[in-house]
């Protein structure tokens, strides 16, 4: 009803999320379509108040996407922060121990990368889509999905501003827009609220393995002189997560003595007890870490989740009008733990299929099927086809996924050495029912305000902010099930994986009530991928609200 | 050194962060051997103004200036740049100063520095200190040019500490014909709830979620009574809906710097202790010896709130 009042932006492509792969299509769209002579008005929303902020990552990068984009530019040009120079690979114990691998196979290794901040890429891809014209709306969220009669995909209504917690309209209030695009692209990261609705409307993962997550969870440290080189990058395994729960550390040396550590964990884990904020913690316990980290400071943290699904994960990448590109198609390659130039290579080629279906002004999937095409003959698809089975492989341990990856290293993929396809498994599914035997892990760590922080302490450090007079953007669909049933047979594990304390489970009056403390929230959808009744629905809150992240 | 201080009018009152700016620009002026003008746009604080150690209040008394307007406030400054050398401009890092001070350093090319906790001076020379990473760490900044533009923050420089004195008023007239009128006003819309103004308390019963339930309220409303405090809380109480949001003290609520501070069964989590570490004195009182709060209290007592609230109220009855 309120549709035919909202004031219309018709445009020609419009990009959904200013990360590394809707900045990289919308600039390469744009050079495409001069060469063409197209004259087409390109958009790019993004949620957060600037480019960057709500962008998260390691992150070691492979460079080639941003050369194939900027071939004239020099490497040394590119924001990064180091080219890596020392690569390590640790199997950790929590008693101290710590071997050293003594050779990282090729297909993991981070030769010719680089070290770098995710939120510095995409900041300064965004001024170079700013220098060449490129409209960027900042901040505003894609609310819903326009269809036309025929169910083809004809943009994005922007979000309301203004509106109080009990729905009503306060001073401030400002409608949002209909912006009508012949194509969108849905580029808004990792479990992206919208592209979840299009996956499952036209049912986009009919035939493939469903897509797993993990979350990482990171800090910035800032360190004294002389403890980390710029381009110092390290892997670990073993403590905290052992051979049962997939994932590990990492910590990597940036410029001016900044030192990343985070900790990435499976979202297929057994244990309802699991809480990855505190598994990093844990990290940072070991003796060699705690070294490196002894007269630092803590600066920023963040978490956000990570489509580890892999090839066979990724959903069906076009429908009619619209196209899903970067973390919401699951374009990550899970062995080399690398997403960015994968994500960057997305948003390229669906730029050469929009081209190509401007030339023949169709934008239904007859054209827009083009993209699976290019994807398929590119180097992206090569290399995610030859790690199509690595996520499986650790359905029995880091151990057996080890093996696993080593053997598809010789025989291009295949799952332990012969089989073509894994099957892949939900991972809130994974979540066993509490039972006697869960234990707690976390009963010897103490959190001591100079290595170790509580999680509100590290909350603090990730600048977030949310109006608190809004509806809640974390939406329980039925309620009813969190004291009823699971609070029986899980627990709540929401208290646990929420890296931002979101979800705190308050006694009032003999009673237990969850309340959503919202405006903690650090945009990582964790939630929205592990509850295990799928209840929880993350939506965007009003623009602008959000993390606050400088460089991470 | 020449220091210009922009005095900012809240519907008929000084704003509470430009007499921290009169405060500073007084001690800076003074360790400088500079002179100081104060700058209003409202008549009617002049004669407050004038009771302040200074050498001139400026008053502009143009009916463009009446209400806030970032065009005609920008001009306005710019004209009286254009009268004399100042060196340095100083103004509260408040929502207006945040709008119109950007332009007029881009216009006048002077440098702005924002957001300042502290100076200092070495070698005769002035240096900043703004905080970066949520007051993680702190950068100096110096100014090479000869004008500077600085804003600070509310609640880094004590209103207390200013200087009576004299000073002449001096009426300015500005022909402020030329300027565009291409931002006009809407109406004023109100922040909701905010009726009660924390900041000017100077004492703060703050209660945390050591207060158990909505039944023990009153006895700290009358503590706060008592003490002619007002009552303040950390997020759990305004979260159960106990007390207004308006009256959450931290991060996402108020930041005060009361004379006395008193937190009642709150932890201290970073979220809350940014909203009151800048307080004179603070005492805390909590059940948990290893609560974070301690480490910041002038004074700490271990005991459950529910005991000694009504105790403290009884004591301070009899006296």
């Amino acid at each position: 009803m309120t549709q035919n009042q909202r004031e219309e932006l018709p445009i020609d492509v419009l990009f959904v999320g200013g990360g590394a792969a809707s900045l990289a299509g919308a600039l390469h769209l744009n050079r495409q379509a001069k060469e063409n002579n197209l004259d087409l008005e390109i958009a790019i929303i993004e949620k957060a108040n600037e480019i960057g902020s709500h962008s998260l990552s390691g992150a070691v990068v492979d460079p080639r996407s941003l050369i194939e984009l900027f071939p004239d530019l020099d490497i040394n040009s590119f924001p990064f922060e180091a080219p890596v120079h020392t690569e390590k690979m640790y199997f950790l114990h929590k008693s101290g121990f710590k071997l050293g691998f003594p050779y990282i196979p090729k297909g993991m290794s981070h030769h010719g990368c680089y070290v770098a901040s995710l939120g510095k890429l995409t900041r300064w891809l965004g001024e170079k889509c700013e220098e060449e014209g490129i409209d960027i709306f900042c901040p505003f969220s894609g609310d819903e999905i326009l269809y036309d009669d025929n169910n083809c995909v004809i943009g994005v209504s922007t979000g309301d501003r203004g509106i109080d917690k009990n729905g009503n309209h306060k001073p401030n209030y400002e409608q949002g827009y209909d912006i009508k695009a012949k194509v969108t692209v849905f580029g808004e990261g990792t479990r992206g609220s919208l592209s979840k609705q299009l996956i499952s409307k036209f049912d986009l993962m009919k035939d493939k393995n469903p897509q797993v997550w993990a979350v990482g969870v990171k800090e910035l440290w800032k360190v004294p002189e002389g403890t980390i080189e710029p381009g110092y990058v390290a892997h670990t395994l073993g403590h905290p997560l052992g051979n049962k729960i997939f994932g590990g550390g990492f910590i990597y040396g940036m410029q001016n003595n900044i030192l990343d550590i985070g900790l990435v964990t499976g979202l297929d884990y057994n244990n309802p007890t699991i809480d990855p904020h505190h598994e990093l913690q844990l990290l940072k316990t070991h003796p060699w870490v705690k070294n490196l980290l002894k007269d630092g400071e803590l600066l920023s943290y963040g978490a956000k989740s990570l489509p580890e699904g892999g090839y066979f994960s990724m959903p069906k990448l076009f429908t009619n009008g619209a196209l899903l590109i970067g973390d919401s198609a699951g374009f990550l390659n899970g062995m080399r733990l690398k997403g960015i130039h994968l994500a960057m290579k997305s948003g390229m080629l669906a730029a050469e299929t929009i081209i190509d279906a401007f030339k023949e002004n169709n934008f239904q999937e007859k054209t827009l099927s083009n993209y699976d095409k290019k994807f398929k003959e590119s180097w992206a698809h090569k290399e995610l086809y030859k790690a199509r089975n690595f996520h499986q492989g650790f359905k029995n341990g880091a151990l057996f996924g080890m093996v696993n990856a080593g053997l598809a290293l010789y025989t291009g993929g295949r799952g332990f050495g012969f089989i073509d396809k894994m099957n892949g498994h939900e991972g809130h599914l994974e979540m066993q029912k509490k039972s006697h035997k869960t234990i707690n892990r976390y009963k010897d760590l103490i959190f001591d305000g100079k290595i170790t922080f509580d999680k509100a302490t590290d909350v603090y450090h990730s600048a977030t902010k949310h109006d608190e007079d809004q509806v809640p953007h974390l939406k329980i669909i039925d309620p009813s099930i969190c004291f009823d049933k699971c609070k029986e047979e899980y627990g709540n594990p929401c208290q646990y994986f929420c890296p931002a304390s979101v979800y705190e489970v308050v006694e009032e009056n003999d009673n237990e009530r969850l309340q959503i403390n919202f405006s903690n929230c650090v945009h990582c959808k964790t939630c929205d991928i592990m509850d295990p009744y799928q209840t929880i629905n993350w939506i965007p809150p009003e623009s602008g609200d959000g993390p606050s992240w400088k460089n991470m | 050194m020449k220091i210009l201080c922009f005095v900012q009018d809240d519907d008929g009152a000084i704003n509470p962060v430009s007499k921290e700016v009169i405060a500073l620009s007084q001690e800076i002026k003074n360790k400088l051997n500079g002179e100081l003008d104060i700058l209003t746009f409202n008549q009617d604080l002049s004669s407050e103004l004038n009771q302040y150690e200074a050498n001139n209040v400026l008053v502009c008394n143009n009916q463009e200036l009446v209400n806030y307007n970032p065009l005609f406030y920008t001009s306005a400054v710019e004209h009286i740049l254009d009268s004399k050398n100042y060196d340095l401009i100083i103004v509260g890092h408040t929502y207006q100063a945040r709008d119109w001070v950007p332009r007029l350093s881009a216009r006048k090319d002077i440098p702005f520095i924002s957001d300042c906790i502290d100076y200092l001076i070495e070698d005769n020379s002035l240096e900043w200190i703004r905080s970066l990473y949520r007051a993680k760490i702190n950068s100096q900044l110096k100014s090479r040019e000869k004008q500077t533009i600085i804003s600070i923050q509310s609640g880094c420089f004590k209103a207390d500490n200013i200087i009576s004195g004299q000073s002449e008023i001096k009426n300015i007239d500005l022909d402020l014909s030329n300027v565009n009128k291409t931002i006009m006003p809407g109406e004023k819309f109100k922040e909701s709830g905010s009726q009660i103004d924390l900041t000017s308390s100077d004492v703060i019963i703050s209660i945390g979620r050591g207060i158990g339930k909505e039944e023990n309220i009153p006895m700290a409303k009358e503590l706060a009574e008592l003490t002619s405090g007002l009552l303040a809380s950390s997020r759990p109480v305004v979260d159960s809906g106990w007390l207004d949001h308006s009256l959450q003290i931290g991060s996402s609520g108020q930041v005060v710097s009361p004379k006395l501070y008193l937190a009642l069964g709150i932890s201290g989590a970073i979220q809350h202790t940014v909203g009151m570490k800048g307080s004179n004195s603070i005492i805390a009182i909590n059940k948990d010896p290893n609560a974070p709060i301690f480490e910041l209290s002038d004074y700490g007592v271990i005991g459950d709130i529910l005991e000694i609230i009504p105790k403290l109220n009884e004591a301070i009855k009899d006296v």
